[in-house]
């Protein structure tokens, strides 16, 4: 996790705006992001590396909430179980 | 091995006791075409409702490991168009106007002078049981042919060939009409013997008729997709069906519940409000029929509030709370998922995956219902005005496990078209991910309450 906190930001923050669309985003990543998907084809090098370093990010994230999600299962799974062979 | 065998173990127990709560469900239904089973649960009540909300967490997590976008687009465009002769669709859409017309006919008049035990009379076991519960069935598991079968669109007809009065419909009712018609209609069934009363049912589906002629002949065609609100029931459902008819008007397939991303399904906050009210409709039939509600109904009506107004009041209130709720959700997911869309785009954009939930529950409510009753519909069929006794299917027990087969199904398709379309909305996946946190929340609340809601025993609703 990069340390922010996703809920500290609000519409005021300056945002990064698109300049081949109308979207805006938080975050600078997610502007690499859109430009990747959105507008491949017009992507200059620095935007492509930009957008390359997003998704590396953006992997990196993902592998860690991956994790989470799998002790949260695991927890849930076998909380459940105990709970269902205690109250039974 | 072992770990296999625990899975099993913990699977089958999980169903096992969801399926105990809801085996008594389908009783509230359908008014009271048949008497209610005993409903017990072998499990305290707060392992049954947190056994229920774990399931649509675990759905969701599970759901989430799905990371590869390409995948998730390429399921929503496994489409194929069926093509179709001409002359074979108009002969049978001439077939299924002809099928709703003569349908019509026979509820007003076998509702006028058939007999008057409601197991026995055609009306009765039409509109509830062929009608309501069966062919809703197919509108979301097969596809809506409602705009071809609808025998009230001869109205449009009539208007090509009649002088028609030029009036244009406000836009800025958009579909609140239909949201209105729909509480209404719920409120009607609830608080009217509809499904016990033949005479009072075709003297409502004639009232509804003389409304609806002349509706859609004033207005066109908007009077059906704006304003009725039957027709706007069927073209939600409709959404989660496989077949669909494309923009050119061909015929298509598609994988079921895909049709639920599309963006313009829903196109305002009208549109949002009537998917709301669709789901908040099932969860308030339900829950007038439980003790709870009329140990409540009793207080409130003793400080003096008058019984007719107690329903209309609840329902509206419910209602309020429930699209509160979904609002809430979508700004927390909004802010979680760090986004500067419009609220209202992303409101839109996440209500249909509520329809999956509310055609879920529609099953589990009535598929039983439907299979149990429909001897008595072929018997009052073959003989309209004079059937024999009616005959009943006995469902196994193991059936109720089913039903609750669908519930899971619905969920399940509610939170992969949730996730499918924040996977279009956002960027990162990670935005996606966390824009769905509250909503999750949100269906958690959502089943735990309706879990609450069948485990409680039939209490017919008070004062009405």
């Amino acid at each position: 996790m990069s340390g922010t906190t996703p809920t500290d930001t609000t519409d005021d923050d300056p945002p990064h705006d698109c300049p081949d669309c109308d979207r805006r985003f938080h975050r600078e990543s997610y502007l690499a992001l859109h430009r990747g998907q959105a507008h491949g084809d017009e992507l200059t090098d620095g935007e492509r590396a930009a957008y390359e370093a997003a998704r590396e990010e953006e992997e990196e994230e993902l592998r860690m909430f991956r994790l989470q999600a799998l002790a949260a299962l695991v927890f849930i799974y076998f909380g459940f179980l105990l709970v269902y062979a205690f109250s039974l | 091995m072992r770990h296999a065998r625990l899975r099993t173990a913990g699977a089958s127990l999980l169903l096992g006791s969801l399926t105990l709560a809801l085996a008594g469900r389908t009783a509230a239904h359908g008014g009271s075409l048949r008497s209610e089973p005993a409903r017990s649960l072998a499990i305290p009540l707060w392992l049954f409702l947190s056994t229920g909300g774990g399931a649509v967490g675990v759905s969701f997590l599970l759901t989430s490991f799905v990371t590869d976008r390409d995948f998730i687009r390429s399921v929503n465009d496994r489409r194929r168009t069926l093509g179709l002769p001409a002359g074979l669709r108009r002969g049978l859409t001439v077939a299924a106007r002809l099928v709703g017309l003569v349908g019509l006919g026979a509820v007003l008049v076998v509702g006028m002078l058939g007999p008057a035990d409601p197991l026995r009379n055609l009306a009765v076991l039409v509109v509830w049981v062929g009608w309501w519960a069966g062919y809703t069935m197919t509108t979301y598991l097969v596809g809506n042919s409602w705009p071809a079968l609808n025998p009230w669109r001869v109205a449009l007809d009539l208007r090509q060939r009649l002088p028609a009065p030029d009036i244009t419909y406000p836009d800025r009712l958009a579909s609140w009409p239909a949201v209105l018609g729909l509480l209404g209609f719920v409120w009607l069934e609830v608080v009217s013997p509809l499904a016990d009363d033949p005479r009072l049912l075709a003297s409502v589906v004639a009232a509804y008729t003389v409304v609806t002629v002349a509706g859609a002949y004033a207005l066109g065609s908007v009077w059906f997709e704006r304003v009725d609100p039957v027709a706007r029931v069927f073209a939600a459902y409709g959404a989660v069906a496989p077949l669909y008819r494309d923009e050119d008007g061909s015929l298509g397939v598609r994988v079921p519940g895909t049709g639920l991303e599309d963006a313009g399904l829903v196109r305002g906050r009208s549109d949002v409000a009537f998917v709301v009210a669709l789901l908040w409709v099932t969860t308030y039939d339900g829950l007038v029929a439980t003790p709870p509600w009329r140990a409540f109904a009793r207080a409130v009506v003793g400080i003096g509030v008058p019984p007719a107004l107690l329903y209309p009041l609840a329902l509206l209130a419910g209602f309020g709370l429930f699209l509160a709720l979904y609002r809430i959700a979508i700004r927390r997911g909004r802010r979680s998922a760090e986004s500067y869309r419009d609220p209202e785009t992303l409101a839109r954009r996440f209500a249909p995956s509520l329809l999956a939930i509310a055609a879920g529950y529609h099953v589990a409510h009535y598929l039983g219902y439907f299979i149990e009753l429909s001897p008595a519909l072929l018997g009052a069929l073959t003989a309209p005005l004079a059937p024999g006794a009616p005959v009943a299917v006995v469902l196994p027990t193991w059936f109720s496990a089913v039903s609750l087969g669908f519930v899971l199904l619905g969920h399940l398709g509610a939170i992969w078209v949730a996730h499918a379309v924040a996977y279009d909305l956002f960027p990162s996946r990670m935005q996606a991910v966390r824009s769905q946190y509250a909503l999750t929340a949100v269906m958690v609340f959502y089943t735990m309450t309706s879990l609450w809601i069948v485990s409680r025993p039939y209490a017919a609703p008070p004062f009405v």
